[in-house]
């Protein structure tokens, strides 16, 4: 496995994530549904092998660990993202966060405002426990991409 | 004697009253506190607020009687031969500092040896390798038996190698498990070890007695004994005290200054630099008082219940790894779903309104011997209901169908 065979296989999910997993959680009728596709999104994902998962990819919280993998196409100045999580509802929100911003170029990913976007899409209350679950920690991961 | 009254015990805690949707049981981080001892905290600021110890005014001496009467409280409560051996200070945490800063030097040289356990929370842990890796002293490690108990056989090993200072929980704050700790204090003592307790735990499950069990230290927290955060209390033997250099200096701890030479004021003054917190102390005192109104036997007995119930109630869930036994516990049961993440579950019951932990509880060495990223824990007080068990359950159900959906 490698970080193109990764890019390839994440991009495409992300689009279905986009395209039909976001309308569904924002219209979930009860938090049991919003859940069950939360946790369905992390497994459209392709997993980081073990092999892979070097210290330095490394994002912590305080209670799972995910990883995050970039890669920055500079013919067309493009960010690229692959990431990973022990905790499937985390990994699933940041699989949304993930079809938010990949493919940014890094004038937009400077400016990109989570907050907002997830305000949008009735999942504000998530970035509230951030900490904890890391997403906070992994969208400045995020953001440190662009420099 | 009538029987233990739950609800009525509950009504004193104003935080269910303002929070009714919610089951806690995350009693092991920290308790709820009753009317009484906020009662007691708010009296202290809106009506005797001043220094200990140093006003000429009455008001200062009113403050510093309340500060001391408190510290009769504690002493009697864990039967201290003395009044001067009871330190006040901001928790378990700082007490476990204190004591491993105070040793090294004074009692521990480079090369001794010193014994802790497997299951020991990180304020147990971390200290004294601090200092250890500083001074040279060397930390063994009493490993566990297969069912997760201490493994007592090992510890008697262990302390052939004359270990100087020996320091393990009361209780475990993941497992709940309650170690044998007079058997343990008796057999570090035969081999001439200091023995330290970790009470972070134990407080609530017992009311400890400092000169039947014979150990040189017991510390705890008084958040976790139904008091104030911020406030806790080092309980050390004279003898052992005396022989703690000061991790804090300044204020009422010395007794004469110049640049040439200090010399420190008697205990138990000498461990206790700067202002005390003196509203936590007159809560912590507030909090024993209360509790004392209640017989502790029937409180045992009635999270014993809760305790029978829940195990009970898991037995019927599919997929679930418990890590505690339920023999020798005091109220904690550390639990997985089948491979699934322990963060993912303490979520799916935060959305049910369960609050419980999830991670590894400050005990890291624990989880790699355990071999497992973590666990939720629920850990139960005596102000929780049957009806909380069984919304936890039923909340743990819901989890598992949808994790496994
Ligand atoms: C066994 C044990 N030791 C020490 C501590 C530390 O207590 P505190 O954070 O109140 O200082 C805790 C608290 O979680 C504990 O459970």
């Amino acid at each position: 496995m490698t970080l193109e065979q990764l890019l390839a296989d994440t991009t495409p999910a992300l689009l279905d994530i986009q395209q039909r997993d976001l309308t569904e959680i924002k219209q979930a009728k009860d938090w049991q549904a919003k859940y069950r596709v939360l946790m369905q999104l992390g497994k459209k994902l392709p997993a980081i092998p073990e092999k892979m998962k070097q210290p330095e990819l490394l994002v912590k919280g305080c209670e799972s660990r995910a990883w995050l993998m970039h890669y920055h196409d500079k013919a067309t100045d493009k960010h690229y993202f692959v990431l990973d999580s022990e905790a499937r509802i985390v990994k699933g929100l940041m699989a949304i966060m993930l079809c938010l911003v990949n493919g940014m170029t890094t004038a937009e990913l400077c400016q990109f405002d989570l907050c907002h976007k997830f305000d949008q899409l009735n999942l504000k209350p998530y970035l509230s426990q951030s900490r904890g679950n890391g997403l906070t920690a992994m969208v400045s991961r995020i953001k440190h991409c662009c420099g | 004697m009538p029987t233990f009254d739950v609800q009525q015990f509950r009504q004193q805690f104003a935080f269910f009253q303002q929070q009714p949707e919610w089951v806690y049981l995350d009693n092991a981080a920290t308790m709820h506190k009753p009317q009484a001892v906020i009662d007691a905290v708010t009296q202290f600021y809106q009506q005797y607020n001043s220094n200990v110890h140093r006003g000429a005014h009455q008001l200062s001496q009113r403050a510093t009687t309340l500060f001391e009467q408190a510290r009769s409280t504690v002493a009697s409560y864990i039967n201290a031969q003395h009044l001067h051996e009871i330190i006040f200070c901001s928790g378990a945490t700082a007490a476990l500092n204190q004591i491993a800063f105070g040793l090294m030097h004074t009692v521990l040289r480079p090369g001794d040896r010193i014994l802790l356990t497997q299951l020991e929370h990180h304020a147990n842990i971390v200290p004294w390798q601090l200092h250890c890796q500083r001074f040279g002293v060397i930390i063994d490690v009493v490993p566990l038996t297969p069912d997760h108990q201490l493994d007592m056989a090992a510890y008697q090993q262990l302390l052939q190698l004359k270990p100087k200072v020996v320091s393990f929980s009361h209780i475990s704050n993941v497992l709940g498990h309650i170690q044998p700790v007079a058997d343990m204090v008796t057999l570090a003592k035969a081999v001439g070890a200091i023995t330290v307790i970790d009470g972070a735990q134990g407080i609530v499950y017992q009311q400890p007695d400092m000169q039947q069990l014979d150990c040189d230290f017991y510390v705890f927290s008084g958040h976790k004994l139904y008091g104030p955060t911020g406030i806790g209390v080092l309980y050390g033997k004279t003898e052992q005290l005396a022989r703690l250099t000061p991790i804090f200096a300044g204020g009422e701890m010395i007794d004469s200054v110049s640049f040439i030479n200090t010399t420190f004021n008697k205990l138990p003054f000498r461990l206790e630099a700067g202002t005390p917190n003196i509203a936590g102390a007159i809560g912590l005192s507030a909090a024993i008082e209360w509790l004392q109104k209640y017989n502790n036997q029937q409180i045992v007995q009635h999270k014993s219940l809760l305790l029978k119930e829940f195990y009970t109630g898991l037995t019927a869930i599919k997929a679930i790894d418990i890590l505690s036994s339920s023999v020798h516990n005091a109220g904690i049961v550390a639990l997985n779903v089948d491979s699934e993440h322990p963060a993912d579950v303490a979520e799916l019951l935060n959305q049910q309104q369960i609050a419980v932990r999830s991670g590894q509880h400050c005990a890291m060495p624990l989880f790699s011997y355990l071999a497992r990223p973590g666990a939720i824990r629920c850990s139960f007080a005596a102000y929780n209901t049957l009806d909380d068990v069984n919304r936890c359950l039923l909340a743990l159900e819901q989890a598992v169908e949808i994790l496994t959906a």
